[in-house]
């Protein structure tokens, strides 16, 4: 599994990849190497774990064979310039690298190494799985997304120069989380019961305003929609020094889809498997539950839509999500009512109301699992 | 008109008269068709008289267009055969049907049409112009002007000149009105050059309209066997042929004609016929005998069994001069030819059956930068170049899956056919005796045959498209490898250069092609 990486770790293991295919060449074959296939198909549900991961279906991609043979070269291509990234401690984004990559092969040969960065993408994908290391271990970044506030005291070397970040000072707009939390980042100081995770900037910034990480004492992240690497690798983190991990978001499709991402990975990043998800996690609302014990919730309900309603048999039929009755049943009631309803509307009554029905309801424990 | 009111009125007026009136029958109808008929006439005469004096042919045609409106032409015909003896000029040129066709019954080219003579006839007829002769026999040199006289079918000969001298051959200058040049498929040109591919011992030298010379060069030194004449047989006849020796025969009966003219009828056969056809007088003269009683005795001598025709008259082109001159005319990268071994038809008739096919180089016809497949079609070696859609060779051509044999197109494939047939009697469909019939027996021969050379083409393609194939592959390949190697010097810390000619090795390994290289060549060693 892909784990925490040393700068001298990731460069051992591209000299090695070299080495070997040099002596593959020497021995007459075609130079190769292995991954794990990255499809629907060999991506499983992880019981014990609890998280999505691949299967062990591998691929072989080897040089001398006319269909692979310029996807193998792009792959060295990229697997040479992250080496010279880490030797010389630069970052860049994956659009950086296919930039640096995007040359002509020769004068006669009217062929670029690369044409389009979509031709870069997987085969970094490639790269990470064949080496066991993360795309941020090749110092590739990627973008940020994601925003904390609460105490949190952290120490950022970059760009050579070490930067203490203290989170519960960072004013209206919190600390922006990297595109890599475990290089050259360090946590050195934590003062929380939980995390609480709020999928909208705006409700994060009306919590932020009313101090919530201060009165009940937790550390609160917005990713801004969808969990970006860095925001689940730093969760990840905090799960692993022991803080539990609660997600607020939008009682619809895509609320949900944030929360499971968050808690069993996602079938794109399977690869990463438990390094990047949170199964921890408890989904703190809002719940079909919450309308009827907050009366005036009823008349903040929205229509379904029918990617709502689609989404939501789909996760019907999910074993990870299934095995949860209290899942089954809210997923049901929305497919039965079609009715959705947004963290916003907890707003309707009071704006600090948001306040009050968190902490009311983790101090309950009201969790869905 | 019925066939017997035909004929009688075929008795009644000269032939010349006849032949005036129906000449689309003999293949003067159409203007570019006209003209072929005319070059086909001289050419076989020429190649018939040669391969019976045993010279290698020299033939050269001209034509000299003198006015387009009126499609007025000048044709000249030369070769340097035995020549012709003064007293059979007039014969030879002058008097339609006197060839020597009725009087042995060889496999001859000039089955076809009707002789010299006939073009003479056709150049009265259109410029009321003599056809000039030059004639070089044993020393003699003789020029002369020969004419027909219509109503007597009696040749005329004015003598212009008689010098003696070594040369010998044949010059006949004719002029025609009615005809037309082009260098379409059924044109002078092409036909000249199926000529030259069926004749390899031929040279053939053609100057056109424009004045442009085309030669057709003699590929092999090997004159032709002269065929043995052989009596026809029994099975091989229709009712014309029957007819058409019936009244030229000087016999008293018509029981002595039937067993002296044809081949395996003997008195035990004549015999039989006579049980078969009590009503027909076999002791009347063999002139008098008309249209349904000849047709009666074609279909009792289906009745009877024969003893199968000799194949000493049948002599195929060879495989080896088709071969040659298909190399030669075609410059192909692939060829196969096959000769199958004789087989008969109608239950007693002989043939053989030669297919070569040629893929790639020149082969296929070529119309405005597409290519298509093309079909030669022989009879006994002579250019069947009219009538193509409906004889057997088209026909078995066409009833070839050839997707089978992975040719994907056919139709758009550079591939030329050629199909000969001999025998003494080719069963053509019409008069003018440009297709051949489907005899099940042919159509299934010729195509045993194509398929016999198509599963060689099938080898070969299979062979060069993957060869191609491969060296694209190692192609597209070697290009990276300059790439892969100085990446891989980065990551490993060994020299980009070594690594660069060990990995191009190994590609070049991988990627030999040379085994491939030697299967090929055998293939092709091995064709034909």
């Amino acid at each position: 599994m892909i784990g925490d990486c040393m700068e001298n770790d990731v460069i051992t293991k591209l000299n090695n990849l070299g080495k070997k295919m040099v002596e593959q060449i020497k021995m007459g074959e075609s130079p190769h190497f292995t991954t794990i296939l990255r499809s629907r198909g060999n991506t499983y549900y992880n019981e014990k774990e609890k998280v999505l991961e691949l299967g062990d279906k591998t691929e072989k991609r080897t040089f001398a064979n006319v269909a692979q043979a310029r996807k193998f070269m792009q792959t060295l291509a990229i697997a040479s310039k992250c080496k010279k990234f880490v030797r010389e401690n630069l970052h860049t984004s994956i659009r950086g690298l296919y930039y640096q990559l995007k040359f002509s092969l020769g004068e006669n040969l009217e062929e670029n190494l690369f044409s389009e960065q979509s031709e870069s993408n997987p085969l970094i994908e490639d790269l990470e799985v064949a080496l066991n290391v993360k795309r941020e271990d090749f110092n590739l970044n990627t973008d940020r997304k994601g925003f904390v506030a609460g105490r949190m005291i952290i120490e950022d070397s970059f760009g050579g120069e070490k930067t203490r970040i203290d989170c519960s000072k960072q004013g209206r707009s919190g600390w922006s989380i990297p595109s890599d939390v475990d290089n050259g980042m360090e946590i050195l100081d934590l003062k929380a019961d939980y995390v609480l995770v709020i999928e909208k900037d705006a409700m994060w910034q009306r919590l932020n305003e009313d101090k919530f990480w201060r009165k009940n004492n937790c550390i609160i992240i917005t990713p801004k929609g969808q969990a970006s690497r860095g925001t689940r690798r730093l969760l990840r983190k905090l799960a692993d020094m022991g803080l539990p991990i609660y997600v607020f978001t939008d009682c619809d499709a895509w609320g949900w889809y944030i929360y499971w991402t968050i808690k069993t990975g996602s079938m794109n990043l399977a690869y990463l498997g438990k390094n990047i998800a949170v199964p921890e996690a408890k989904f703190v609302g809002v719940t079909m539950q919450d309308i009827k014990d907050f009366e005036f919730l009823s008349k903040l309900t929205i229509k379904t839509k029918d990617v709502d309603i689609k989404r939501a048999k789909e996760m019907l039929s999910y074993p990870w999500i299934n095995q949860y009755k209290e899942w089954v049943n809210e997923l049901k009631t929305v497919i039965r009512t079609k009715r959705k309803i947004e963290q916003d509307a907890l707003q309707g009554q009071r704006l600090t109301f948001v306040g009050e029905y968190l902490s009311e309801k983790i101090k309950n424990k009201k969790f869905l699992p | 008109m019925t066939k017997t009111d035909q004929f009688n009125e075929f008795k009644e007026h000269s032939i010349a008269e006849f032949f005036k009136k129906n000449k689309q029958m003999l293949g003067f109808s159409g203007k570019v068709r006209s003209l072929t008929t005319i070059v086909h006439e001289y050419v076989t005469n020429s190649l018939d008289a040669a391969e019976e004096a045993r010279i290698l042919p020299d033939i050269q045609i001209e034509l000299n267009e003198i006015d387009k409106q009126s499609g007025h032409y000048k044709v000249k015909a030369e070769d340097n055969g035995s020549g012709i003896p003064e007293k059979l000029i007039g014969k030879a040129l002058g008097q339609m049907l006197a060839g020597t066709k009725f009087h042995r019954y060889v496999q001859q080219r000039g089955q076809q049409g009707i002789g010299a003579a006939g073009v003479t006839m056709y150049a009265q007829i259109t410029t009321g112009k003599p056809t000039k002769v030059v004639s070089g026999y044993r020393g003699n040199i003789i020029e002369a002007l020969v004419s027909i006289d219509f109503k007597t079918n009696k040749p005329k000969v004015d003598i212009l000149s008689r010098e003696k001298g070594d040369w010998h051959g044949l010059i006949i200058e004719t002029e025609v009105k009615d005809v037309k040049y082009d260098k379409s498929s059924s044109g002078v040109y092409e036909y000249l050059k199926r000529t030259a591919i069926a004749n390899p011992h031929a040279q053939i030298t053609f100057i056109d309209p424009d004045g442009e010379v085309h030669i057709f060069p003699r590929s092999v030194e090997i004159i032709p066997p002269k065929p043995k004449p052989v009596k026809p047989h029994p099975l091989g006849l229709n009712t014309n042929d029957l007819l058409d020796f019936a009244h030229k025969d000087n016999n008293k009966t018509l029981n002595q004609f039937l067993s002296s003219t044809f081949s395996r009828v003997s008195a035990n056969k004549v015999k039989e016929l006579k049980e078969l056809l009590p009503h027909i007088n076999f002791k009347k003269p063999p002139r008098d005998l008309e249209w349904q009683e000849a047709e009666d005795i074609i279909n009792a001598f289906k009745k009877i069994r024969w003893i199968a025709p000799s194949i000493e008259g049948i002599h195929p082109i060879g495989k080896e001069q088709i071969r040659t001159s298909m190399l030669n005319m075609l410059e192909p990268d692939f060829l196969a030819v096959v000769e199958r071994k004789p087989k008969i038809y109608r239950g007693g008739v002989p043939f053989i059956i030669e297919v070569g096919l040629a893929y790639g180089g020149n082969s296929g016809r070529k119309t405005g930068g597409q290519v298509s497949s093309n079909i030669m079609r022989f009879g006994n070696r002579a250019p069947l170049l009219f009538d193509a859609g409906g004889g057997v060779i088209v026909e078995s051509v066409k009833s070839i899956d050839w997707k089978r044999y992975d040719v994907r197109d056919f139709q758009n494939s550079p591939i030329t056919i050629l199909v000969n047939i001999s025998s003494v009697h080719i069963p053509y469909t019409g008069a003018g005796k440009q297709a051949i019939s489907s005899e099940p027996e042919i159509k299934e021969e010729i195509r045993n045959a194509i398929m016999e050379v198509a599963r060689k083409l099938q080898i070969y393609i299979n062979g060069v498209v993957k060869e191609k194939e491969k060296i694209h592959r190692k192609k597209a390949i070697l290009r990276y490898v300059h790439q892969v190697a100085s990446d891989l010097s980065y990551l490993s810390n060994i020299d980009a250069f070594e690594i660069e000619n060990l990995l191009s090795k190994m590609i070049e390994e991988k990627y030999d092609t040379k085994k491939d290289e030697e299967r090929l060549k055998n293939v092709i060693s091995n064709r034909g």
